[in-house]
Order: structure tokens, then sequence, then C-alpha cells
């Protein structure tokens, strides 16, 4: 059982006019938010500090157009925030700011991080369907019966981490049946029950992994197996990596939203992996044809080896390949066994260090002697 | 596969260990397979996952990674950190359905002559069964 | 290079024309194959169905074998053409003599690559062909066989269809490029399907028609009256597509709004032809800033957006080449979250062109507008009364 709030409101009503009060009294001077464009299903993170302005925000709306995590990075990238900050944020986007932060690419301090057990988003594409309201409604039916909704993203309808990690406050959300009548808000930590004190609710003693969620994680753990296998890439190797990946137009767009890809400058974008004349010629004589531009699957394959072991499967990348290719699946997979082997869990702790750049003495010993 | 098949192998040898122990092997009129290209470098921990990965798309048919045994290090731990890495490329390979043959970590001291001649004889020959890589015939990567 | 326009290259009245009996395409690839053979050339540049899938990419082909997964006009443009070519003849000169067939817009990208130093042409043919447009991208990977289905009727018709991607409807050079811009050009349109017209468009290009045997005997008039009808009804299409674009952004905000889904993935900038630097200006750290700077641009407006300078990308970006821009419809393709990138930049840029009276890829020879200038011209820009009544000589 934990520490809990019951605010006696819609879910996202009850957040919302949490957080308003927040920044109302000036208690933290932003939140960092969900926040609609305009009429048409557009919207993106907004960093608000006028509560009028605040209106418009959605905190739990559906979408994901960046991971957050690569946001916040990106406000904190040249130091920390100087002011008390709450950020909304999905599981995976609270993992890939800690996977960020281990990087030096932001900072955790200062902010207040609300997550929610997360039923997943829907895709970008649905944005600009017609009926995006009904939707989204059906959608949270779903949650509510903690089902795997059809519209959301591949990535998260197999995706078992949906309860938060290093969130301090989380709200319910995923096979609560009255998420209509009653918002109900779990401190997860003494900064969370400091600041939950704002809230006009009654503290009450919940229990956060109901059966509900227990099913749910069952339900996406099954569905895991079944998508992994669809994107085979066992039995024939090589040839099936081609076939998946042929389509790629070399936009690179699934690692410039990659909340782990952060460099600058990518090496794939770089100079050292062009053609030169006496390289195309040796390699044309030798294939009799050369796919251009070349080196497809060198991006990705590489790419998966600068960060499949963080991958922490937002899902991002497939939702922006404008050729339908998983690419999240295919890096979902190799990255839930490479942090199998080096015994890893991306996004948990901002302290443990990245794999590749640590080791230990004993490990592996069998390897390199035969 | 025909016996006159001849594979090639790109090996990566760091300079202070495996370098030294294949110069050995030369020296001392040990017979070395023909496949075997080598490549210096510094450290085995200069081996980037990406050099590999490009030898064996662009083509070659075993990829050697090659340096001194954990603890002797001639930067102390450059190849705890290789390590590491092969066996980042190996799972990558396993869970990709890549041919893992194709890739391949020995450690060889600067005294090891006999094992540096023995490595590359047996790797030579288990590519030799596994015939031609076929990237190297693959013109849509 | 001199700034004043080249003398307008008149189309030639002869050529080859060749029966397509067989199918256009199955004509233009024997083509190709009967060049390789007499060593005329020793690659070709040209589309290519990846085997055993729906996907299309480029190949550099040598090997008469891999003419079976070749298309010369396949539904869909996956890389810009120009793109493909730059990728791997950038780095210097060639060793072998390669032909590429490429689409109009994609010579004319190759072209203000040329310029750039992105593409090296010393060795290469350039080849285009009469082009019906190209489907959306993201229709044909959803379904590959309808939208191969609907392309096909459109090429044996050669009429506008609503399928087509939007930027394709309005296109000016869908055809035999008026310049210096291609070697040879093969016109699909005159006795549709019936036969296919060679028009030598280079010295270059007469040279390879008279190596093939084809030579320059027939006249080509029937092609080129049936081009110059389908270019009257596009010119028509053109104005009122900018009519109503102009219409729709001319509102409060109207065009930011329509890049208000923006994810600034940079798909966009990625997959155009004209953006050719290695490190983006908008990917590099010169726009990052600290904490408090950001809080303070938040409190400003009571909001801040993140990402960041997602507009100052788009104007931005729209700055550093939209006078290049050859409406190739690259950068809406590639879109994730479908805004119509394409067609906001090429009205822009019909516009901006116009103002440097500057036709991007037509020819090699006219100089990049921003590389060039006269003393006396934009005058209006500065003192707008007296501009007229200022001579040159006494403006000194």
């Amino acid at each position: 059982m934990a520490k809990a709030v019951k605010i006696k409101k819609k879910t996202e009503e009850g957040l919302h006019d949490f957080l308003k009060s927040l920044l109302d009294k000036e208690i933290i001077k932003g939140v960092f938010i969900l926040k609609k464009m305009d009429k048409t299903g557009a919207v993106s993170y907004s960093l608000i500090t006028d509560p009028e302005e605040f209106k418009k925000a959605v905190p739990l709306y559906p979408y994901m157009p960046v991971n957050a995590g690569k946001a916040l990075a990106n406000f904190t990238l040249l130091g920390k925030a100087e002011q008390p900050i709450a950020a909304i944020l999905r599981p995976c986007e609270i993992r890939a700011f800690v996977e960020l932060v281990k990087r030096t690419q932001g900072d955790f301090e200062n902010f207040l991080i609300i997550s929610l057990t997360c039923g997943g988003v829907l895709t970008l594409k649905t944005i600009s369907e017609p009926d995006q309201d009904k939707l989204i409604s059906q959608y949270w039916e779903s949650v509510k019966k903690a089902e795997v909704f059809e519209h959301t993203r591949e990535a998260c309808q197999f995706c078992e981490h949906f309860l938060p990690l290093n969130a301090d406050i989380t709200v319910a959300a995923v096979g609560k049946k009255d998420l209509d009548e009653e918002c109900l808000l779990f401190l997860n930590t003494p900064k969370g029950e400091k600041f939950a004190q704002e809230a006009s609710g009654s503290s009450v003693s919940e229990e956060i992994e109901t059966e509900k969620v227990q099913q749910l994680k069952k339900k996406r753990e099954e569905l895991k197996e079944k998508y992994v296998q669809q994107t085979e890439t066992g039995e024939t190797g090589m040839k099936s990596l081609v076939n998946v990946f042929a389509p790629c137009l070399g936009c690179h767009g699934c690692s410039h939203v990659c909340p782990i890809c952060y460099c600058t400058l990518c090496e794939f974008d770089s100079k050292t992996l062009q053609y030169n004349a006496d390289g195309l010629s040796s390699d044309l004589k030798r294939k009799g044809g050369l796919k251009v531009p070349s080196g497809n699957l060198l991006f990705h394959l590489g790419r998966m080896t600068h960060m499949a072991v963080s991958c922490i499967s937002c899902g991002m990348c497939s939702d922006v390949c404008p050729v339908n290719i998983p690419v999240a699946t295919v890096f979902s997979k190799a990255g839930k066994s490479l942090q199998k082997v080096f015994d890893y869990f991306p996004g948990k702790d901002a302290e443990e260090p990245v794999p590749g750049g640590t080791y230990k003495e004993e490990e592996f010993a069998e390897i390199g002697e035969q | 596969m025909n016996s006159k098949y001849k594979p090639n192998i790109i090996a990566f040898l760091c300079n202070w260990c495996s370098y030294t122990g294949a110069d050995l092997a030369g020296t001392a009129r040990m017979k070395i397979p023909s496949s075997i290209k080598t490549i210096r470098v510094m450290c085995s921990g200069r081996i980037d996952a990406l050099f590999v990965l490009k030898a064996f798309l662009k083509g070659a048919d075993g990829v050697m990674m090659m340096g001194c045994h954990p603890g002797d290090c001639h930067y102390q731990k450059g190849n705890y950190n290789t390590r590491r890495r092969y066996v980042l490329l190996d799972n990558l390979f396993k869970t990709l359905g890549l041919e893992k043959k194709r890739i391949g970590l020995w450690w060889v001291s600067a005294s090891e002559a006999n094992r540096y001649a023995k490595v590359t004889n047996e790797y030579t020959e288990e590519i030799k069964k596994l015939g031609p890589n076929p990237t190297s015939e693959e013109i849509f990567l | 290079m001199s700034h004043q326009k080249k003398e307008e290259t008149i189309i030639p009245e002869k050529g080859t024309v060749l029966s397509a009996e067989k199918g256009t395409k199955r004509v233009i690839l024997d083509i190709l194959k009967k060049a390789l053979a007499e060593n005329l050339f020793d690659a070709v540049l040209i589309p290519a169905q990846v085997p055993e899938t729906e996907a299309y990419s480029w190949i550099l082909l040598q090997d008469e074998s891999l003419f079976e997964w070749a298309d010369p006009l396949p539904p869909v443009m996956t890389v810009q053409g120009g793109r493909a070519l730059s990728s791997f003849s950038k780095n210097g000169e060639l060793e072998q003599n390669i032909a590429a067939l490429l689409r109009p817009c994609e010579i004319r990208a190759a072209i203000e690559l040329f310029k750039l130093k992105q593409v090296n042409l010393k060795n290469i043919t350039l080849i285009s062909l009469d082009c019906p447009g190209a489907m959306p991208l993201s229709n044909y990977m959803s379904d590959p066989q309808k939208t191969k289905k609907d392309f096909q009727h459109i090429l044996e018709k050669w009429e506008n269809s609503e399928s087509l991607r939007p930027v394709c409807q309005v296109c000016q050079h869908f055809s035999f490029i008026d310049g210096t811009a291609a070697d040879l050009h093969i016109g699909l349109l005159g006795d549709k399907n019936k036969n296919i017209t060679l028009i030598p468009s280079s010295p270059k290009g007469k040279k390879l028609l008279d190596q093939l045997e084809f030579g320059t005997k027939d006249s080509v008039e029937k092609w080129k009256t049936e081009k110059q009808q389908l270019a009257n009804e596009k010119i028509k299409r053109i104005d009122a597509f900018n009519r109503e674009w102009k219409k729709k952004i001319n509102q409060a905000n109207g065009f930011f709004n329509e890049f208000n889904p923006c994810i600034n993935c940079h798909n966009c900038m990625n997959v155009c032809p004209m953006c050719y630097c290695q490190q983006c200006y908008f990917d590099s750290q010169a726009i990052n800033f600290k904490p408090e700077a950001y809080m303070q641009k938040a409190e400003q407006k009571g909001a801040l957006r993140f990402p960041l300078n997602t507009m100052l990308f788009h104007i931005g970006r729209m700055s550093h080449m939209v006078l290049s821009c050859v409406s190739c419809g690259a950068c809406e393709d590639a879109c994730p979250v479908s805004i119509p990138v394409s067609q906001l930049f090429s009205m822009v840029s019909d516009q901006t062109q116009k103002e440097f009276k500057y036709t991007p890829g037509m020819n090699r020879e006219d100089a990049l507008p921003l590389q060039d200038f006269t003393e006396q011209e934009f005058c209006e820009v500065e003192v707008p009364d007296e501009c007229h009544e200022k001579a040159p000589e006494e403006a000194k």
C-alpha cells in the first residue's frame, strides 16, 4: 500500500487544478506540459509560466510529439533549472531523461516529476484524422478497462514498463474505472508529499499495482512476443534485415527523434562514411551494382551498437518513419537482449553507469581464451 | 564450397601484444594463412564496433579482434572495454539472426606466436566451412 | 559566370522516334542496355525495386542482370535523384562513365548541387524523361498494389489526377528542360504509349544518339505539341494553386499555423536535395541557452514551446535554400505529421525565384542568385522614388 491523495474530480481536471494552484501560489515557477496548439489535434510540449496560458494545457493528452525527456534535456543542457518546475512525463520519457542525465546532457535538480500509469500514446498519424476526438475517447475507455488499444504505438502495445520509476507523483490511470469521477495521485517521494499538500483532496492509502495493472502487464508481454516474431529476423538473418530496412530513405529521422541519440553531429551524417572515387570503383567492380546512397544497414546496425543498450522503447523512431519501417520493434528487441546480457535497466537509476562506459574485471572471463 | 575458396579475413591487432605476437610468428616462420589481413591498432580498445560492422557489411568473411590478455593491457584497462564491445556485437548478431561466427575475439600476448598461428589457422578453417559472407554480394545494403 | 540570362535554348527539331510496342519502360531499358553493352557507359544510375519487397531505391548498375529490377519510372520518388547522384560523386571525379536517368526535378536538383560543388558531372551523362508526377510516399507504403495500379493508369492517360502529389499536379518543369541541364531527353508524350521520342539537349547527347546509331533524323513535332498542351493545362493549375495558398496563409498566423504539428524531426531537411550541409545550423549548439534564459522567454509570453525554434528552423531553412528549391516534394513525403511543407516552400520559392529572375537547375552556367549581384539592381528596395531616374553612371 502506498500513500496517495484522492481528489473528487475528473482525473485530468484534478491534476490540472492541482498544478494550477501550485502555479498560482508560485510554489512552482513553471510547468512543463503538453499544450494544445490550435483547434486541430496538434499539441506540443510547453514550459508554461502564466496561469492564464495554463488553461490550454492538456496534461494527459495521449500523444507524444517529441520524447519529453529529450526536450527537458534540451532545457537543462547548459545548467540546472534555478527555480522549481513541475514536469508531466510518461514513464518512458522519465527513463529517457535519466539516460540523458547520465550522459551529462541534462539535470534533474528542481524538477517535480509527475507521471502516470501509462496506457500508451496514439500514433502521430492519427492527429490529422477527422474523427480524432472519438478515437481519444475510445482510448480512455480502453485505459479504464486496462486493455491494449489498437491505435496506440506498437512500442506502447508491448511496453511492460508502464509504471513510472523516479516519479515524485504518479497519477493512477490504467485499469481505473472511475477515472471520470476521481483523481488519484500516488505520492512516491517526500518531495511529492510536500507539493501534494496543495492538492485539495483527502489522504488515502492505496495499491498502485492493482490486479488490472498486472493483467495489462501480462497482456503486453504476450504481445511483445508476437510482434518480435513478426519482425522476423531469426531464420534468414541478413536477407530479412535487408528487406525490413529496404524502403529506408536515409532521412535519419529515427536518430533525430531518439532521446538516446544526443550527438550534435552523428557519425552517419559525417563525411567518414561517404564514397570517394576509389571506393566506389572497387565496390562496383566487385558487386556489379550498388544501392545509392549506400550505407543503409550500416547506419541502422551502427546506431544500434551506439544506443540499443539504452533503448527505453518509447517508439518515437517508428512513429516518425515516413516509410513505416518497424524501427522501434527491431531496436527494442535488440535492446532487451543487450540489457539482459549486461544486466542493465535503462532509465532506472541516474547513478548507474552505461554498460559501454564501464566494465568488471571478472566478467565474461571465458571470452577470448578459446 | 570448393577447397580452393580462400576467405577474406580482417584481423585487428593491438600494437603491444597481438601484433608483436603475430610478428614473432612471422619471424619464427610459422605458417599463417594468407586469408588474414591484419590492421594494427594501438590498443584493442581502439577497435570501434563500427570498424567491425563496416568490415562485415563490406563483405569480409570474418573479422578478428585481438588484444592483450585481461590484466595485461598496456593501457591498463583498454581490453576490458574491448571485451564488452565484443559481447555487444556478439549479442546483436545473435538477436538479429546474423552469422555470429563471422566475428570473434581472441587474446594473444606478445610471446604467444604459437597461439597466433593456431587461432588464425583454426578460424580460417572455420570460415571456410561457413563459406563466403552473403553481404559481399548483396547490392541493396 | 554572368548574371545575364543565357539565350533560351531552343528545343531541337530533330531527334529519334522509336516504337514503344514492347512497352515504354522496356524500350528505355533496352536503350540503356545497348549503351552499356557497347561500353558507352560503365554504369547506369536508375531506380530499382528491391527484390522480394515493394521498396524502391536507386542503384548504380553495371551488371546487366540487374536490369530485371530496374524501373525507369517508379510510382514514387524515394530518395531524390539529385541527392543519390551527389552521394557518390561529390568527392571528386569518377573513374566510370555513368548515365543517370532522372526525373526533370531530380536533374534540376543535380544541376543546383553541381553549382554548389556537391555533384561532379565530369563523367556523368544526365538523361531526363517526361514525368507524369509521383504518388505520395505514404499512400504507396500503406497500399503499394493500389498505388501502383493508380499510377499505371496515370501513366497511360497522361491526365491530371488528384491522387498525385500536390506539387506534381502543378509542376511546370515536367519535361524537356530548356537549358543546358540534361544531355538527352526521353519524351514519352506524343503518340502516347506507341512511340517514344529521344531528343538530344547537348552535343554529348547528340553524340550518344549517333553512337547508338539512332541518329537525329525524325521530327519531334508531335511530342512537342502534346508537351505544350500539357504545359498549358499545368500553368492554369499553378495559378489557382498559388491563389489558394496565398488566401490560406494571409489569415492571422496562417503560415505559422500550418507548421503547428511540427515535431522537429528535421526529416524535411534531411531528404531535401538542396540541404546538403553536413551539419545544419539548426542542429548545432549555436542556438542553445541556459535554463534561466528559457525561463525568461517563457515568462515574457506565458509559455515557451519545446522543442525550441521550430519556426526559426523552417523559415531559416527556407532562407537558405528557397532560391534553389526545385519543388520536388521530397520534404512533404518525409513529413511524419503531414505538414504540406513542399506546397508552402514551392509557393514561396515561386515568388522569390521570380524576384531574382532565376529558375533553379535550368542550365549549368547561371550563377546562384546569392553568389552574384549587379550594382544597379534592386535599388527600389533602398530609395523607391529615385530608383528609375538614376542611370548607373550618375550613381557614381
